[in-house]
């Protein structure tokens, strides 16, 4: 058979076009080329889906170190790890009560790099924590929580909550005798308004802490139906509304200008000049859009002096990804250093003694030593209620962006952390010492418990002190300022006694070494 | 056929909402009932309607020489058995705080989570405890003893 | 904005660092690879991998292999350090049944510490190797054996009639051949549980008279009844541990039974020691144990000294010699139980728990030792041990010459109700025909016969309130108030009410017990007058009617 002209150049054309295939191929996913100038910098950041959660361009005072410290990059960074390493670790795991613990023990033992998996997951999981509390301190003290972004930090709010559900549900999965006894108190938590409506008798018509009880553990006890709950709130449910409100946080930044700065940060930074920014606008844009119509209020930069920005491509990127390794450093650092915990087999009938949760719920355990209800669900509510407030209380304007900004500033900072850290000291040892209400007064109804124990006091103390704060220097911010540092001291302190000084019985005890041999 | 034109409007000015736009607005009003509908079905899922947990009631046989006023617990239980010459009586051993398994001591009970102390017909005397033990329900047959963790009794109440 | 890509450059750089040093640790430094890498077969050196016995039936997923290597599936042939070596011939191969079955510890680690079980929370480390016998325990029962004296007995009678010098035994003997090498006779290592011919002495006693040269000619001569009761009763006890058989008959000699349950056999007094062997270290206080916070170290000094391991134990210390003491120690730490499918319950587990057979033998001496010995002694002569209450000596002469038979059945079945001495008659206790053997056993301990009685049972007549006057001023001090009870024996208890004859009680008031403080009172001694036979008669008619002491 003869090929035809005709059929020769389609041959000709096709092989053309497979050899040009890799190459439209990488045209195809890069569109705009090589990032080398302005503009395909640009096209680079918002041509690629996962780019353009950020801007095209990144203000200076953004990517200086002391603005954010990396803190929400790095909780980002440290839910990835535990992302990738978790998925790993799905692998292997098998979430039955029968099984789990000795898959453990295999992903330990005999899985390649199983150990360091593992381990790297545990410490990421801690770093996250870390992470995003401190993230919030930063937000906090840099009032950026005030307008246009407080939708943004009660998301965050969001955020910090399902973080620790996540940490709280992988405790379980081991299955050990920490981990059951400990997620034993932590559904009897989730019990505790029945504190409440055991005091008003009407537990038998509304039972919330029940259904809570209930809906957590699926059982009576804490047992299979109980683990694949867990399981399925740990690798499915948490991390996607994790991902989907940590998505909304990412993009609000960009709809919101960026992160805050003060007013004055363009005048500031026109005082140290950048050796390495790159010229602005050299080129006419590619597009133009009706910008007028779509956006309103002032644009960061028309008419507003020299650019203070730079191309997200790749400042921004270098940045973050140095976060991201960092962060990465830091776990991998741990996780060769110290192994995850695993005590013996779970066994329902020899409760672990002392049961101590996860450490950064120990503050709330100290709490809850006193009263179930109030310690492990009412003033972790009206903390998360006060934070989730803040925004819509503060509505000044001065010194946003700045650290410790507002009335009183770092001295008044420094004054309630003395105040946040003395008083949970003092009452604790007050309590310790001289016991409460019911070692006095053993008829004492529940409800009286209930409403005046250490925390609810020490709540109200920090309460009056900001109360009063904002009289003295007649500003809510003062009062926030006091307040929330008042709770990290508080928070500190409790967690501290917690870890370092509780022993078997829950009892005070000054160090491990004189805990009561049993 | 002439055009008339309709007054000008600015592409910023919000839109109005016919009122008698009743296909959309009961299309949507449908769509929200049957998701909302549907949501609620979807979560009576996490709540089994019967629970996987062993039976509440048991029965159990008492060692031979139990002393009077010492505990004995059934292996695998949450209960505590005593005899005594008035009669048996059973105390559940779980924590009214939060859930853990309490020791039964000479003096009572102890509860090795957040040291709350009971006395040993289940008041509490220390801790956080916000309720004394309850007393559960039991039956005497010989040697047989029936206990059924779900039912509480009045403090005190004994059975021979 | 350089400093970001030295933040990034200097992290990855480090992390990439940290990365390799991990992968070179796993990947060449553990330290069953560097085992593996020194082990040699004839064919040079073996393939380097992580090794496991598996056996799903019992749960065993064993990597001990990988540094014991000789002791793997088809692995007999590796040489090298000691560690790598085969395990010793024994009945059960490693290969099937897997490491941790036996001697504890957790198979699934890799590491030395770890397998070996000297971490933190460790459940269940390996049983140490000086008591690895008591690995046996798991599964096996070893059913019948005696108390100690009898067992040293029988192993003396077979190292005495020479049985060694042609068998083969847990190892030794079996050395006699002329012409060189092998064994003249069977190994006996196993007999007791494979079984062996009975007709064997007739057998030996023919062939021996028959031989006309080597070995076998005049190698077996006539032997006693006795001398061959005790070679069976040897010979029943060579289960392949013998070890443990020696550790139960410490046991069964330190009268453990008397307050312990094994198995649902024993006393209430004490914790049921069924599971005692799975005791989990992390659950235990090491205070003031001496050495290795193990469970071996453990129980051997709360045999010590019990009250200063566990605050408030009532339990006497044990009287035994230090070699005693680790056998009871291993045998604690053989009773260990794991659920077994059936194909693997071996049949004395069977036979003891679906049959009721003993793991003691059911001889007086060996019932004695295990249930009696730990508060009367193993002379019965009595305990008297500080801080507790001392216990009576039943083997005196003085008691047993008085004492009918139906005295001492019915205090064993009985007891003394309210005090520590139980009763034995139920289950989970002694079957009537073992309380007649212990009372018979009883009986041959102190050598006397019991005296005729031609009274009646009930036979004094004497006056009550006279005799409660004498009772509180003499007996009381010792007796209690009422006869509650002392440093002497309660009298109020209606066991002894209702079997202890009136010549029983007047015969006790008037000659005492030689070897304790109970005064004969028909003479006088230094602290108290004597007694007039109508004093003594006045004594009983109130021990008669004294209440109290159960119902």
């Amino acid at each position: 058979m003869r090929a035809s002209p005709g059929g020769r150049a389609a041959l000709a054309e096709f092989r053309a076009n497979l050899k040009a295939a890799p190459r439209r191929l990488y045209e195809s996913a890069f569109r705009s080329g090589a990032p080398t100038t302005d503009r395909s910098r640009s096209t680079f950041v918002f041509g690629n889906v996962f780019l353009h959660l950020h801007a095209v361009r990144t203000h200076r005072w953004s990517l200086r170190w002391t603005t954010t410290l990396g803190l929400g990059v790095m909780s980002a960074s440290a839910f990835l790890i535990t992302l990738v390493t978790g998925v790993m670790l799905m692998f292997y795991y098998k979430p039955s009560p029968d099984l789990a613990y000795q898959s453990i023990k295999d992903i330990h033992f005999v899985v390649p790099t199983g150990r360091l998996i593992r381990n790297i997951h545990r410490w990421a999981a801690n770093v996250m924590v870390v992470a995003v509390i401190l993230h919030m301190a930063r937000a906090f003290y840099t009032s950026a929580y005030r307008s246009p972004r407080e939708y943004n930090w009660l998301i965050g709010l969001l955020l910090l909550v399902v973080t620790l559900g996540l940490s709280f549900t992988g405790y379980l999965l081991p299955w050990d005798q920490l981990a059951y006894w400990a997620i034993t108190i932590g559904a009897n938590i989730a019990q505790s308004p029945r504190e409440l409506t055991d005091a008003l008798g009407v537990t038998g018509l509304f039972d919330p802490g029940g259904f809570q009880r209930l809906l957590l553990l699926g059982s009576d006890v804490v047992g299979q139906e109980a683990l694949i709950r867990f399981y399925l709130l740990h690798v499915m449910i948490l991390p996607l509304a994790l991902a989907a409100l940590a998505a909304v946080h990412f993009w609000r930044i960009r709809k919101d200008g960026g992160l805050t700065r003060p007013a004055d940060a363009d005048a500031r930074l026109a005082r140290e000049p950048a050796a390495d920014t790159y010229p602005v606008f050299t080129e006419a844009p590619l597009r133009t859009y009706h910008l007028a119509a779509v956006v309103r209020g002032r644009t960061p930069a028309v008419n507003d002096g020299p650019e203070h920005t730079l191309p997200s491509m790749p400042h921004l990127f270098y940045a973050e990804l140095g976060v991201l390794m960092l962060t990465l450093l830091v776990c991998v650092a741990l996780a060769l250093v110290s192994d995850a915990p695993l005590k013996e087999l779970a066994n329902p009938s020899v409760p672990e003694n002392p049961a101590k949760a996860p450490w950064y719920f120990l503050g709330l355990q100290e709490m809850v030593a006193f009263s179930a209800f109030m310690g492990g669900m009412g003033i972790p509510l009206i903390v998360l209620l006060g934070l989730a407030l803040i925004p819509f209380l503060d509505r000044e304007t001065s010194a946003t962006g700045e650290w410790w900004g507002g009335p009183g500033g770092w001295p008044l900072v420094k004054r309630s952390a003395l105040v946040g850290l003395a008083a949970p000291v003092a009452i604790e040892a007050f309590a310790i010492r001289f016991g409460w209400l019911r070692e006095w007064f053993p008829a004492i109804p529940q409800l009286v418990v209930t409403a005046v124990n250490p925390a609810t006091l020490l709540t109200a103390a920090y309460a009056a002190y900001s109360v009063w704060c904002i009289r003295r220097h007649q500003s809510a911010r003062a009062g926030a300022l006091a307040l929330f540092t008042c709770f990290l001291g508080g928070f500190v302190v409790l967690t501290a006694i917690g870890t370092y000084f509780r022993g078997p019985n829950w009892v005070f005890y000054w160090s491990p070494a004189d805990w009561p041999t049993h | 056929m002439t055009v008339t034109p309709k007054p000008s409007r600015s592409r910023l000015d919000a839109e109005p909402v016919s009122r008698r736009d009743w296909l959309g607005l009961t299309s949507l009003g449908v769509t929200a009932g049957a998701l909302l509908f549907g949501l609620v079905g979807l979560l009576r899922l996490p709540k089994a309607a019967v629970l996987s947990s062993p039976s509440k009631k048991f029965r159990v046989a008492l060692p031979e020489g139990l002393p009077a006023g010492e505990a004995f617990v059934p292996p695998g239980r949450a209960v505590a058995v005593f005899r005594d010459a008035r009669g048996v009586h059973a105390i559940s051993i779980t924590c009214t705080h939060l859930g853990c398994l309490v020791k039964p001591t000479a003096a009572g009970f102890e509860c090795p989570c957040h040291g709350s102390r009971f006395a040993a017909d289940g008041s509490v005397t220390k801790g956080p405890a916000p309720r004394p033990l309850p007393w559960l329900k039991v039956s005497v047959s010989g040697s047989e003893v029936t206990i059924d963790e779900g039912t509480a009794v009045a403090s005190g109440t004994k059975e021979v | 904005m350089n400093k970001n890509k030295y933040l990034l450059l200097v992290s990855s750089a480090a992390v990439l660092l940290l990365l390799i040093g991990a992968a070179v640790q796993e990947t060449f430094l553990q330290e069953w690879r560097r085992l593996q890498a020194r082990a040699r077969t004839d064919e040079g050196p073996i393939p380097i991998q992580l090794r496991q016995v598996v056996n799903d039936s019992l749960r065993a997923a064993d990597r001990c292999v990988s540094c014991h290597v000789a002791m793997g599936p088809g692995e007999q042939g590796v040489r090298g350090e000691p560690v790598l070596a085969a395990h010793k011939p024994v009945v059960h191969d490693p290969a099937e049944f897997g490491c941790t079955i036996c001697h504890a510890g957790q198979g699934q680690a890799t590491t030395r510490s770890e397998a070996h079980g000297d971490v933190r929370f460790w459940p269940e480390p390996m049983i140490p190797a000086r008591f690895s016998y008591a690995g046996c325990g798991r599964c096996h029962a070893t059913l019948g054996v005696p108390e100690q004296r009898q067992l040293q007995a029988a192993a003396a009678a077979f190292e005495r009639l020479d049985c060694l010098s042609c068998h083969r035994v847990d190892g030794r003997g079996g050395t006699l051949r002329p012409d060189g090498g092998g064994m003249e006779g069977p190994d006996l290592s196993r007999v007791g549980l494979a079984g062996y011919d009975p007709g064997w002495y007739e057998t030996h006693l023919d062939k021996a008279r028959t031989a006309s040269a080597g070995p076998w000619r005049g190698a077996v001569g006539p032997s006693s009844d006795e001398d061959r009761r005790l070679l069976a009763l040897f010979l029943s006890t060579r289960v392949a541990s013998p070890m443990l058989v020696e550790a139960k008959s410490v046991f069964h000699s330190a009268g453990c039974l008397g307050c312990h349950k094994v198995s649902g056999v024993g006393g209430d007094d004490g914790m049921d020691l069924s599971r005692a062997g799975d005791k989990d270290p992390g659950q235990a206080s090491f205070h003031g144990v001496p050495g290795q916070p193990t469970i071996a170290n453990w129980q051997l000094a709360h045999f010590r000294s019990p009250a200063s391991i566990v605050a408030g134990s009532l339990m006497p210390p044990v009287a035994a010699s230090d070699r005693e003491l680790d056998l009871l120690a291993m045998y604690v730490l053989s009773l260990r139980r794991r659920d077994l499918p059936e194909v693997y319950v071996p049949p004395d587990r069977v036979r003891s728990v679906k049959l009721g057979e003993r793991e003691f033998a059911g001889d007086g001496a060996t019932l004695f030792g295990a249930f009696c010995s730990g508060c009367h002694g193993q002379d019965g002569l009595g305990r008297r041990l500080p801080g507790v209450l001392s216990f009576p000596s039943i083997a005196s002469p003085d008691f047993l010459a008085i004492a009918s038979d139906g005295l001492i059945v019915s205090t064993i079945e009985r007891g003394r109700p309210g005090r520590r001495m139980a009763a034995w008659l139920k289950p989970g206790g002694l079957r009537p025909a073992e309380v007649r053997a212990v009372a018979g056993y009883l009986r041959s301990l102190g050598g006397v016969p019991p005296e005729e009685d031609p009274r009646p049972a009930r036979w004094v007549t004497a006056d009550a309130a006279a005799g409660r006057k004498l009772f509180d001023g003499v007996c009381a001090g010792c007796h209690g108030p009422a006869g509650g009870g002392g440093e002497g024996p309660a009298l109020n208890s209606i066991v002894l009410r209702d079997s202890a004859t009136d010549t029983f009680l007047v015969k006790t008031i008037g000659r005492g017990r030689r070897g304790t403080v109970m005064p004969g009172f028909l003479s006088a001694t230094p602290a108290y007058p004597a007694l007039a036979s109508a004093d003594i008669e006045d004594v009983v008619a109130y021990l008669r009617v004294l209440q109290g002491g159960g119902s």
